[in-house]
């Protein structure tokens, strides 16, 4: 059992979240609740991830941040290291898969609100702050915990990306996806069979913690 | 009902904590350097790492893959120190680009061997007699090779099918695998009758009991000349690991390990 | 401009023309009355600041809420109006109380919610204060949404279409808690409808809209003395409003009679009290015109008055006359034959006969 991988896996996991729920929020609430010129492109974009294979990403990532690169040579000079084959180089090619499960569900749930609560809200002297925090995110937190969920085991099972921009280093970007089939490679069929069964676990968990959580609050409000 | 909410937050906030810190990675400060190498090493190295902890208190990390997967990493901005390659030209790529302290030294000579899993119709030979009248009888499912676009052991079974007038029969039947670790997987495993792998591969004793297998002679393909390199980022204990590779202790392993080691 | 509650000027041409200037004082109920599409939801929003009209004046006391000139446009949470929505728009999450709370932000923390308590009381929602939108009637959902809507203590309230989500009867109940709220309120109250009862049972005054633009406007019983609204006879009939006083009531023979400024107007007596404050609304279909006192009819009211206004319905063989009857107008809807036979013209003498029963009648207090 590669307990290291596991825990680049989770680290990895927990850090898209922190990185991506703040900007899905944003991203999930303006594109639910107005209405602006580009608006078709911006959802395009987002979407695109979810049609995408990760080797097109890959590919992006490593023309635009490889060494090779200006862009790349520019971070190393900055970091001390390249962008791909680095946890922070995981994180974004992470963070950009994961968008679309991150925004869309949240953006589904602000659009479940009528518009006329927000309306009231705002009547009720309500500055755009505290409605998002005492209207809008209570009403739609079983889509935002949906979207954390969703993110989070996605994240744990990336296989494509992580192959192509991580480099499988151990402790920094060798996932306990990428272990499974370093260790399936090494025809140590027992030390994978462990690590896909810890993931199998660690997934099942997220999902009935999800429900859990989601089914207590729709009661409670 | 705004206070509840509150504690939603806070309830969440909590569970995310608790996962942050138990995902805390236990590896220590100092990273240890990295040391790349293509797949058919896996056994070997392992082993030569474990004798260099040993003898020497110092812990290399071991990545595997294709030569030609691993040189494109190293130039994409991988952070490896060391790359054993399992030929010349990758190596030699990677010196014209700039990127090594030297042109390296070739420090092992590859075998393929002809690999049969458990059941299947395939007898194994040098001569791959036992192939041709399988081909004959059409009674090829599959037939695993590694991609001779990026790994050299790929290229070597090309060339000893193609010497023994088998290539384009068998070319609709042959499974490519990204690296001669994971053709001797889809050999294994699958429907395929067998494959050319690595010699180093084929003896590993992960192998042991999934098949039989016979060294191919080594006038039947151009030579397989593991070359390592230094890369210029490498630090000193790479070095050490380096010049440890160089020593009669890990040439012995190599030897055992289903190398040649030249002189 | 102090002394004037809530002024308000909206102007453009689309995409929901408008084109609307009026007034509304303290304590006064404007009904803003028309078909559905006719721009009502829209100016009450307007007013509120959720929608913003290319040409926009909305000034409440000395505050300016909006001045498109002046580039001014104070966002909704900062204006004091207390909005009532069509569906109630309760946050589905928050309690009743939870509900009045988030609109007492301006209050100190200490006395929130001992207010939205008493605030509940006042809609008549004690001990309800710990349910949830879910769990409360329609009427009940109304009472809240109102609850939550002079919570903010607003400069202006505004009603859309408050009762359309509840039945007849407690509609009723609901007119009536409206209407007494009002009165303790002192805010100019707007009221948007598309129901003419409420405009007869809440409203001072009544703005007519069709299609964006004000057909008429003024106090009620000015506007619905007009003859000239075609729009609205083929809506809810015409019929003047008149606001009265009980002069007298007589048990015995089961009428009471209300002083309307000259004539007394003769009504059924039941729930009337000497007095009272009432309002009725004789419906013009009702009305007959005859040039002479007739006698040994049934009917109790046969008013004399004079000819003010002969209108003739374009299209149609129908003509409205309206009558000055003492301080009051009536209308009648007459054919042209009988205005060409009774000679009906502005001046002439004539008598308008009303049945008691016909007569549409409320007691405001």
């Amino acid at each position: 059992m590669d307990w290291t991988a596991l825990g680049v896996s989770l680290r990895l996991g927990v850090a898209t979240l922190i990185v991506l729920l703040p900007i899905g929020l944003w991203l999930g609430h303006l594109l639910a609740t107005r209405s602006f010129p580009g608006k078709a492109l911006i959802e395009a974009l987002i979407t695109v991830p979810l049609v995408l294979p990760p080797t097109v990403l890959g590919f992006y990532l490593l023309v635009t941040f490889g060494a090779r690169s200006p862009l790349g040579q520019a971070f190393a000079s900055i970091a001390g290291h390249a962008l791909p084959f680095s946890f922070a180089g995981l994180l974004l090619a992470s963070a950009i898969a994961n968008l679309p499960f991150v925004v869309q569900p949240i953006q589904r749930a602000f659009e479940a609100i009528p518009s006329g609560v927000r309306d009231a809200a705002a009547c009720c002297g309500l500055s755009p702050w505290q409605r998002f925090f005492q209207i809008d995110l209570p009403l739609a937190w079983p889509g935002v915990l949906t979207a954390a969920m969703l993110a989070f085991a996605h994240t744990l099972g990336e296989f494509g990306v992580v192959l192509m921009v991580g480099g499988n280093l151990p402790g920094e970007t060798r996932t306990l996806s990428i272990a499974i089939y370093d260790r399936m490679q090494a025809f140590d069929d027992r030390g994978a069979g462990v690590m896909a069964a810890t993931l199998l676990v660690v997934a099942v968990g997220t999902l009935m913690l999800t429900t859990t959580l989601a089914g207590r609050t729709t009661r409670r409000g | 009902m705004v206070q509840s909410f509150q504690v939603q937050v806070l309830r969440w906030c909590a569970v995310v904590a608790l996962v942050a810190l138990a995902s805390v990675s236990p590896a220590g400060v100092q990273k240890p350097p990295v040391v790349a190498a293509a797949a058919s090493m896996n056994a070997a190295l392992t082993a030569i790492a474990a004798q260099f902890e040993q003898a020497r208190g110092r812990h290399v990390d071991l990545v595997f893959g294709a030569s030609g997967a691993l040189t494109r990493q190293i130039r994409d901005g991988a952070p490896f120190e060391v790359f054993l390659a399992a030929d010349d030209t990758f190596p030699q790529q990677l010196t014209g680009a700039g990127l090594t302290r030297d042109a390296g030294v070739v420090y092992a000579i590859g075998r393929l061997a002809l690999f049969a899993p458990t059941g299947s119709p395939l007898t194994v030979d040098a001569g791959l007699a036992g192939l041709a009248s399988l081909v004959r009888d059409g009674r090829v499912t599959r037939f695993a090779i590694a991609n001779p676009e990026v790994a050299p052991y790929g290229q070597a079974a090309e060339a000893v099918l193609r010497r023994h007038g088998l290539w384009d029969a068998m070319r609709p039947r042959i499974v490519l695998g990204d690296s001669v670790a994971q053709a001797a997987q889809f050999a294994t495993t699958g429907n395929a009758v067998g494959g050319l792998v690595a010699w180093s591969v084929a003896v590993a004793p992960a192998m042991a009991g999934r098949g039989t297998s016979v060294v191919i002679p080594a006038s039947d393909h151009p030579p397989i000349r593991h070359r390592m390199v230094l890369l210029k980022r490498a630090g000193a204990a790479a070095a050490e690991f380096y010049a440890y590779l160089q020593t009669p202790a890990a040439r012995a392993i190599l030897k055992s390990s289903g190398f040649e080691v030249p002189e | 401009m102090a002394d004037t509650p809530l002024r308000v000027g909206l102007r453009q041409a689309g995409p929901i023309p408008l084109d609307v200037a009026f007034d509304c004082a303290r304590g006064d109920v404007l009904a803003i009355f028309g078909p559905s599409g006719s721009g009502k939801s829209t100016i009450l929003r307007a007013i509120a600041g959720l929608y913003a009209p290319a040409d926009a004046i909305v000034r409440t006391g000395d505050r300016t809420w909006s001045d498109t000139a002046a580039g001014v446009h104070v966002p909704p949470h900062q204006r004091a109006v207390g909005l009532v929505f069509q569906d109630y728009a309760l946050f589905p999450h928050l309690t009743a109380r939870g509900n009045v709370l988030a609109a007492l932000g301006h209050r100190p923390k200490a006395e929130r919610v001992a207010r939205a308590d008493e605030l509940l009381a006042q809609v008549h929602m004690d001990g309800l204060g710990d349910r949830r939108p879910d769990a409360l009637s329609g009427g009940e959902r109304q009472r809240v949404a109102l609850a939550r809507a002079i919570a903010r203590d607003p400069a202006v309230l505004l009603l859309d279409e408050p009762f359309t989500a509840v039945d007849r009867p407690v509609r009723r109940r609901l007119q009536d808690e409206v209407d007494a709220l009002r009165r303790r309120l002192d805010v100019p109250v707007i009221l948007v409808t598309h129901d003419f009862d409420d405009v007869v049972r809440l409203s001072t005054h009544v703005l007519l809209l069709e299609r964006g633009r004000v057909m008429a406007s003024g106090p009620i019983a000015d506007v619905m003395r007009r003859a000239d609204l075609p729009w609205l006879r083929d809506a809810v009939g015409l019929g003047a409003v008149v606001d009265a006083r009980v002069a007298g009531v007589d048990l015995e023979r089961g009428l009471a009679t209300l002083d309307i400024g000259g004539p007394a107007l003769v009504v059924p007596a039941a729930g009337l009290t000497p007095g009272a404050l009432v309002r009725v609304r004789v419906p013009a279909r009702e009305v007959i015109l005859a040039t002479q006192a007739p006698a040994g009819l049934s009917l109790h009211n046969v008013l004399a008055g004079v000819v003010t206004e002969v209108h003739y319905l374009p299209g149609t063989s129908q003509v409205i006359v309206q009558v000055r009857v003492g301080a009051t107008h009536l209308l009648a809807e007459v054919t042209g034959d009988a205005v060409s036979r009774l000679a009906l013209t502005v001046g002439a003498p004539v008598h308008a006969l009303v049945k008691s029963v016909s007569i549409d009648l409320h007691v405001v207090s």
